[in-house]
């Protein structure tokens, strides 16, 4: 077991960064690649340092609840200004000019008041 | 709607009154032998839906899509079973029969050319060494005769007579050689590697080998800046630390009698004088993180020709070295590591793999194997990747061979739109080298066996019972037109399906 920004990673392959919200397959390859540790590795086989590298440019970079807040934010801005993107994501409709006469299923889900993430 | 029966006598047959019976099943049909009219006009019978039972309050009348129950898979075999299944070497097959007069590889067979055409095998003691290099591949087929043995073909006389010639007193002692093998799929280039590596070790010579090059740049192993003052070279450690053990398990006995002969800065902490070169090579194994500086003392001690000054006791002159790479295409391309700009890495870039290529050039003061030895590098023809600038490269060593200067028209340019790599042309455009032992880079091109060589191979097959067939010279050729000119690989090929005749 690994520690990686305060999260326990069981001793599997390195696509465990992924886990974390806001880390897709380019980031992590990015950030693997920085500090040199091949695409294969597993979080056991790191060595200590790496891992405190890899905590400290995580810790730097927006991830998890700071980007849910801030996506949650952007849309408040959205919805305050009154714009047309934010009315339709106050009414539960969808935002980016998509018919509404079928399948908005995933706009109704999505665009609450209180939007969560 | 005139009823039949009289009811009075019904109701007399029966003492229990109509009303308690339950309702009978099969009354409708019963009824139906006399009138169809009631079962025609009866209400349509409900359809049962046994599955689910009637609809209950408020609930979804869509169809539901039943989940799939998960079936039992058997369980995967434990990790890395299936590997060792899939790279599993058999040498030997208990029921095939022994070749009677079957002579082994030494240092008079090697030479002699009477045996020409023959198989000889490869002596028990020496493959474990073998094994420890990992020269035989599990696509080979060893599994079908009783022990392991190779066709004496002329590329094998003409390399036996080198080995022989660099190690013995003569005007050849101390020759390096450099040659790269290539041919077409199944001529053999790999069981030539082993061939050279068996004389090599009856030789008592130092045998380095690389038998996966593409093991080095596909990013399955670790990798790390070399040092801070230039961060754009990588070593691997683990790769290092594995080719150490390769080397020290196959060579055991020879680098027991060496001993450490120049000063290692580097590695000053845990070198003790008047070590043995077995110990210093361990020292990687156990350490890989010092690993790849362990290769770098080792191999300049094996390079060595005198000790430096301080370190002239129980100095004993170093053997020649065969080097030997298989599937070199791998090294001529970008590895799947990444620098840390997010940048593919060239294989030239791998420290590694960049000590392996600069051994074709000459080295600046004294040859590159200042001992002697061989440098063999093999292609692959089933797993090679397309690299353009390696072709070229290719053409242009054999140009060179063959005299064409540099300057003529008929030198092998790269075509200017097909992009080669610069960097690969530039790997094997070595200089004519100023030290006189030292050769440039060959190219030798092996092809298919002659009739001669072919028929030995098949009465092999025959010797060993897997091939019942009248060997003569009219089916020989056929077979050996049929294997596209004697490539031994189809030979062989035909040779295990022609096992049985009615």
């Amino acid at each position: 077991m690994v520690f990686i920004l305060g999260v326990n990673f069981p001793e599997r392959n390195l696509k465990s960064l992924e886990a974390f919200f806001g880390i897709g397959n380019n980031t992590s390859s990015r950030l693997l690649a920085r500090f040199h540790i091949h695409p294969t590795c597993k979080v056991g086989e790191l060595a200590n340092k790496q891992v405190l590298d890899i905590t400290a440019a995580l810790s730097d970079m927006k991830i998890e609840n700071d980007l849910r807040r801030q996506v949650l934010d952007d849309i408040k801005r959205l919805k305050e200004t009154g714009t047309y993107r934010g009315r339709r994501h106050a009414l539960g409709l969808p935002v980016r000019g998509q018919r509404t006469r079928s399948q908005i299923k995933t706009a109704v889900k999505a665009n609450r008041m209180e939007r969560r993430m | 709607m005139v009823s039949s029966f009289c009811w009075s006598c019904l109701t007399r047959l029966r003492s229990t009154p109509r009303a308690l019976l339950p309702p009978s099943v099969t009354a409708p049909r019963a009824a139906a032998s006399f009138h169809t009219s009631s079962a025609r006009y009866a209400l349509p019978t409900k359809k049962k839906n046994s599955l689910d039972g009637p609809p209950k309050y408020r609930e979804a009348k869509s169809a539901r899509m039943k989940k799939k129950k998960p079936t039992d898979r058997p369980r995967p075999p434990p990790v890395g079973e299936r590997r060792t299944l899939r790279k599993r070497i058999v040498l030997s097959n208990p029921n095939a029969l022994e070749v009677e007069g079957m002579q082994d590889i030494s240092a008079e067979t090697m030479v002699d050319s009477r045996l020409r055409g023959s198989i000889l095998g490869l002596p028990i003691p020496m493959i474990a060494q073998l094994r420890a290099v990992q020269a035989f591949k599990p696509t080979q087929g060893w599994s079908i005769f009783r022990r392991p043995g190779t066709v004496v073909r002329r590329e094998t006389l003409e390399l036996g007579r080198l080995i022989d010639r660099i190690s013995s007193d003569g005007e050849d002692k101390g020759k390096a050689v450099k040659k790269i093998v290539t041919g077409a799929r199944g001529t053999g280039k790999t069981v030539h590697l082993l061939q050279a590596m068996a004389m090599a070790f009856t030789k008592k010579w130092v045998v380095v080998t690389v038998p996966e090059p593409q093991d080095l740049v596909i990013a399955n192993t670790g990798y790390a800046s070399l040092s801070d003052e230039n961060p754009h070279v990588y070593v691997q450690n683990e790769v290092t630390a594995a080719l150490l053990s390769r080397t020290v398990s196959a060579n055991e006995e020879v680098l027991k009698k060496l001993h450490v002969s120049q000063p290692h800065p580097d590695l000053k902490s845990s070198i003790k004088p008047g070590m043995t070169l077995e110990a210093l090579a361990k020292l990687g194994i156990q350490d890989p993180a010092a690993a790849w500086s362990v290769f770098g003392a080792l191999w300049t001690e094996l390079t060595a020709t005198s000790p430096a000054s301080g370190f002239e006791k129980n100095f004993n002159s170093r053997p020649p070295m065969l080097v030997a790479v298989d599937g070199l295409a791998h090294w001529m391309r970008n590895s799947a590591y990444k620098s840390a700009e997010f940048e593919p890495v060239h294989a030239h870039d791998l420290v590694f793999v960049n000590h392996f290529l600069s051994l074709l050039k000459p080295g600046s003061k004294q040859s590159t194997l200042p001992n002697g030895g061989i440098l063999l590098y093999a292609t692959s023809a089933s797993n090679s990747p397309t690299e353009y600038g390696f072709e070229v490269a290719l053409k242009q060593v054999a140009a060179r061979q063959a005299g064409v200067k540099e300057s003529s028209p008929e030198f092998p340019q790269a075509d200017p739109y097909l992009r080669a790599d610069q960097r690969v042309i530039d790997a094997f455009n070595s200089p004519k080298s100023s030290v006189a032992k030292e050769g440039s880079v060959e190219l030798q091109t092996l092809g298919g066996l002659t009739r001669e060589e072919a028929r030995g191979f098949l009465e092999y097959f025959a010797r060993s019972g897997l091939l019942q067939e009248n060997i003569n010279d009219e089916w020989v050729g056929e077979k050996w037109s049929l294997a596209g000119g004697g490539v031994i690989g189809e030979l062989e090929r035909l040779g295990r399906r022609l096992r049985t005749v009615a």
